[in-house]
């Protein structure tokens, strides 16, 4: 069931129809059983995978909390040395429970996304080895969901180790957690802090936050049937038959492909956020205006932001805090000192989470590449600071004004153009072709005679594609000024307000691309 | 807190701790910085910030900061 479908948009409608209506302490009961009606409906059998997740974390958090308080009970009134050793040995006995949570969990999720990859590689080394073993290969078949879902049940897991909050008793409370439907195709990545509460409590029915709800799921559907489901006319033609294309070509493609993802993703999010604010549930924010970064780490910070936040708080610092990192430290600070001294334990700590970002693309060398290719880029802009810091300063640069922004931007979207390179393209190699053929600079004429613009769609596309993405950057240029659309829409008179909602509804019917059978394609993010 | 704010003026000299509140929130902290005060802390003070513990809350300030090494001083 497509979430850009009229049988989801139905399904939504009966959905809220029943948690509006049932008593208030039932509605969340309500969500559960919709979110597995969705779930099955989505994977069938897979389904297993989901209750095992959610089995798992449920127990193994439960079973922390409880030897926690077990372990609270017996110090008391104990002396010094006896407590000191009742919690080194519950420290020990939580790591084990947490091992087994993260085994469980990461263990899933390697065998059914990473399993084939990882024996394509061993058979590849046996090859080379002269080992006549060949691990087999089976069909890849994906749960809904895996690769959100996963991460968002060892973060509950973790919090709970890490005392930020006590297990949650109620089975069908952590199953919601783990399963509620809207974040199931894409994210955002949730964490149990900021959605139990809010996941459980019943809401009434308010007329202004359903009203921003479709407000914004509205501005969702047309970023993804209007501009990116168009976008990936000309990009699916360019990028399938790269060979065919050179110079100004491909570069369109990267740029029209880097507005797809961006309009398809985003659009996926503000989608999905409508949908859990009908129910007032406040998501986390996955977007915020990436393209107006200023460098490659802000640009992560703004960009699939819940990812990053993950990998930040489960990745980078348990890496930064651990003893073999401290080691790298010290041992760093004695031999390089200064700047440099400080840069390479964070070089090792980072390393994890761009690896880590890229894998979890996907089970490929590519999006290994991908990762690291934001690495190294990441690494040396850490490791040029101080050089650029010093032209600025004997050039006296403001680097406050707007030009240098400007500059910092498009240098910024630049680097970002590269990675969707490798992201899109088939393989490294075909990215590699592609990168080079931009710098034959051919067909610039066709960029004079429209021909360009021909390409995969027609002239008339391409007309509204560029409309929509002005309209995208006009409004993600205001909200960067601070303007909160919404609220000012809210306030014009309503002859306006109801002109621009038929209008942005008849522009989505209207100027939608949709494909065979009135389906628009799927979403980029919902393959991860 | 004279030896607490030392190590933080050192690490990052630009920045006025007595009067920022939000160091965290204001992005004025970002979590290159945090790792290097909590090794700095970790070092001077004796003690093990973990993973745990990188919390806004615990380094939106340099009282918080403080609060936060007494805390673990008293564990």
């Amino acid at each position: 069931m497509a979430i850009t479908s009229l049988k989801f948009i139905l399904f939504i409608a009966i959905i809220s129809l029943i948690y509006f209506v049932a008593p208030k302490k039932f509605r969340w009961c309500i969500l559960l059983v919709a979110s597995y009606i969705y779930y099955f409906i989505s994977s069938s059998k897979l389904t297993v995978f989901l209750i095992v997740s959610t089995l798992s974390i449920y127990l193994t958090a439960l079973w922390i909390t409880k030897i926690e308080e077990k372990t609270k009970e017996k110090c008391k009134n104990k002396e010094k040395t006896l407590k000191k050793e009742l919690k080194a040995k519950l420290a020990k006995n939580k790591k084990l429970i947490l091992l087994l949570a993260i085994l469980i969990n990461f263990g899933i999720l390697i065998f059914l996304k990473y399993g084939n990859f990882i024996s394509i590689n061993i058979n590849k080394i046996f090859k080379i080895a002269n080992i006549g073993i060949k691990l087999p290969l089976r069909e890849i078949i994906l749960p809904l969901g895996i690769s959100y879902y996963t991460l968002q049940a060892i973060s509950y897991v973790v919090d709970v180790y890490r005392g930020k909050y006590k297990a949650e008793k109620h089975f069908g409370k952590v199953a919601l957690f783990l399963t509620f439907f809207p974040q199931m195709l894409e994210g955002p990545i949730g964490n149990f802090g900021d959605l139990s509460s809010q996941l459980y409590e019943g809401h009434d029915f308010e007329y202004n936050r359903v009203k921003f709800s479709l407000q914004l799921m509205l501005w969702g559907f047309f970023k993804k049937l209007v501009i990116a489901d168009r976008a990936a006319l000309c990009v699916n033609e360019i990028f399938s038959n790269y060979n065919n294309y050179t110079g100004v070509a491909i570069l369109m493609a990267i740029i029209l492909y880097t507005v797809q993802i961006y309009a398809d993703f985003s659009g996926c999010i503000d989608i999905v956020r409508g949908i859990a604010q009908i129910f007032g549930v406040n998501l986390a924010e996955n977007f915020k205006r990436p393209f107006f970064s200023k460098s490659i780490s802000e640009f992560w910070r703004r960009w699939h932001i819940t990812l990053g936040a993950w990998l930040r708080e489960y990745i980078f610092y348990p890496i930064s805090f651990s003893k073999v990192c401290i080691n790298i430290t010290t041992w760093s600070k004695k031999i390089f000192k200064g700047y440099i001294g400080k840069l390479i334990p964070a070089a090792f700590a980072l390393f994890f989470v761009w690896f880590g970002n890229g894998i979890w693309h996907g089970a490929s060398w590519k999006y290994v590449f991908y990762g690291l290719y934001y690495y190294i880029l990441t690494i040396l802009g850490m490791l040029f600071e101080p050089l650029f810091n010093k032209i600025i300063e004997i050039f006296k640069i403001d680097n406050k004004s707007f030009g240098y922004r400007l500059w910092q931007m498009i240098r910024t979207s630049i680097i970002v153009l590269g990675g969707m390179l490798i992201f899109r393209a088939y393989r490294l190699k075909t990215a590699w072709i592609m990168f080079k053929s931009i710098f034959t600079f051919e067909g610039i004429d066709k960029l004079f005679n429209g021909e360009l613009f021909k390409i995969g769609f027609e002239t008339y596309d391409f007309v509204i594609l560029l409309i929509g993405i002005i309209i995208m950057f006009v409004i993600g240029l205001l909200q960067e000024k601070g303007y909160n659309i919404r609220e000012k829409i809210s306030k014009q008179n309503l002859v306006f307000r109801w002109l621009l909602y038929y209008g942005v509804i008849f522009a989505i019917l209207i100027f939608g691309i949709y494909g065979e059978g009135y389906s628009a394609s799927s979403f980029i993010y919902g393959q991860f | 807190m004279e030896e607490l704010l030392e190590i933080l003026k050192e690490i990052k000299p630009d920045v006025n701790f007595e009067n920022n509140k939000n160091l965290i929130d204001d992005d004025i902290l970002d979590s290159f910085d945090i790792v290097t005060i909590v090794a700095a802390i970790d070092k001077e003070f004796d003690i093990q910030i973990t993973a745990k513990d990188i919390l806004p809350e615990n380094f939106n300030s340099v009282e918080a900061i403080y609060n936060l090494i007494q805390k673990i001083e008293e564990e």
